[in-house]
């Protein structure tokens, strides 16, 4: 009778133990966003026009990050001016990389269509990549070096606005700069 | 007479296009779903959620009801699009079976445990009854002695 009150003793605290690692776990994996200076988290999304893209597959160019999404109001605000400075900064090696957050890849498709975007577009239908760069909305635009490090201002809002076009090109000019 | 011919084309098209586009016997229904699909960006389920991404995948779920697809087909495409996180209740079958049993065989056990404890309790009860009560003490022995003598 000792034993089997102590067995259940045991898996009742391995019980315990295990909820409070799995907390503990959960509390300090967050994914915390990136800061300016520090590594770009790298990932691997399906593109939309096929087959997969690793970030780290352009390691050594800057890189253009713009989180979007079709039902998003100032995405399509901006979405004529990212092809125009895709356009303008694509003969210097700089990459765009539109991803499309949270979205029906059929919107997408429409969206990009209608605003005529060239550039190369990811899907993060499951908002994980998003998570990991600590989205706080969309559009928000990432710049990074060719060493992978987030350089510039992170732009919370459409490139359109006075604010954030000067951030803009600040941020191509610094990953352009590294 | 093509000039005819052609007149009937376009009406029959006209009349024929909306009630082709619209499927005559929908194989399940926007209210029926919409309580099942999880809105990406509010972490709330469809019906109570206006956030614009909602709204688009409800565009999506109605478009797809009007080409009589059924909600399994719909609920896989959304997976397929935004993960199985899109999902309110997570499905019956692999390791997302666990969510669904788990919480069954703890009521079971917990059941069991407190079935357990109540019959040793019990046990423990019935075993006091027969031994009735405890014998006393020489000194408590002797005081009651002296408190029944003054009672006499």
């Amino acid at each position: 009778m000792r034993v089997a009150k102590l067995t259940g003793q045991a898996v009742a605290l391995a019980a315990v133990a295990g909820l409070l690692g799995l907390l503990v776990w959960r509390l300090t994996h967050r994914p915390k966003p990136p800061t300016i200076g520090g590594p770009a988290p790298n990932f691997v999304a399906k593109s939309l026009d096929g087959g997969s893209f690793s970030l780290a597959s352009v390691r050594g160019k800057p890189v253009v990050i713009n989180f979007w999404a079709s039902w998003c109001g100032p995405c399509k605000t901006e979405a004529a001016e990212l092809e125009k400075q895709w356009q303008r900064f694509r003969g210097k090696g700089v990459v765009f990389l539109g991803i499309d957050y949270n979205d029906p890849t059929g919107d997408a498709r429409r969206f990009l269509a209608h605003h005529g975007v060239t550039y190369r577009t990811l899907l993060d239908g499951s908002g994980s990549i998003g998570d990991r760069y600590g989205l706080t909305g969309v559009p928000e635009t990432y710049f990074v070096d060719r060493n992978g490090r987030i350089v510039g201002e992170h732009i919370l809002g459409p490139i359109t606005t006075p604010r954030w076009s000067d951030a803009f090109a600040r941020g191509v000019q610094a990953a352009l700069d590294s | 007479m093509i000039l005819r011919f052609a007149a009937v084309v376009v009406a029959a098209l006209v009349v024929a296009g909306p009630a082709a586009a619209t499927c005559a016997h929908p194989k399940t229904s926007l209210s029926y779903l919409e309580g099942q699909i999880m809105c990406p960006t509010c972490h709330t389920t469809l019906d109570q959620s206006d956030a614009p991404a909602a709204q688009r995948i409800k565009v999506f779920i109605q478009h797809r009801i009007d080409q009589c697809a059924s909600a399994d087909q719909i609920r896989a495409e959304l997976v397929t699009n935004f993960g199985a996180g899109i999902l309110a209740a997570p499905t019956h079958k692999g390791f997302d079976l666990l969510a669904w049993w788990l919480p069954i065989v703890g009521v079971i056990a917990g059941a069991g445990v407190l079935a357990v404890g109540v019959w040793r309790w019990s046990r423990t009860r019935d075993g006091d009854a027969d031994r009735g009560p405890p014998d006393l003490d020489a000194a408590d022995e002797q005081r009651l002695d002296e408190l029944l003598a003054k009672l006499d």
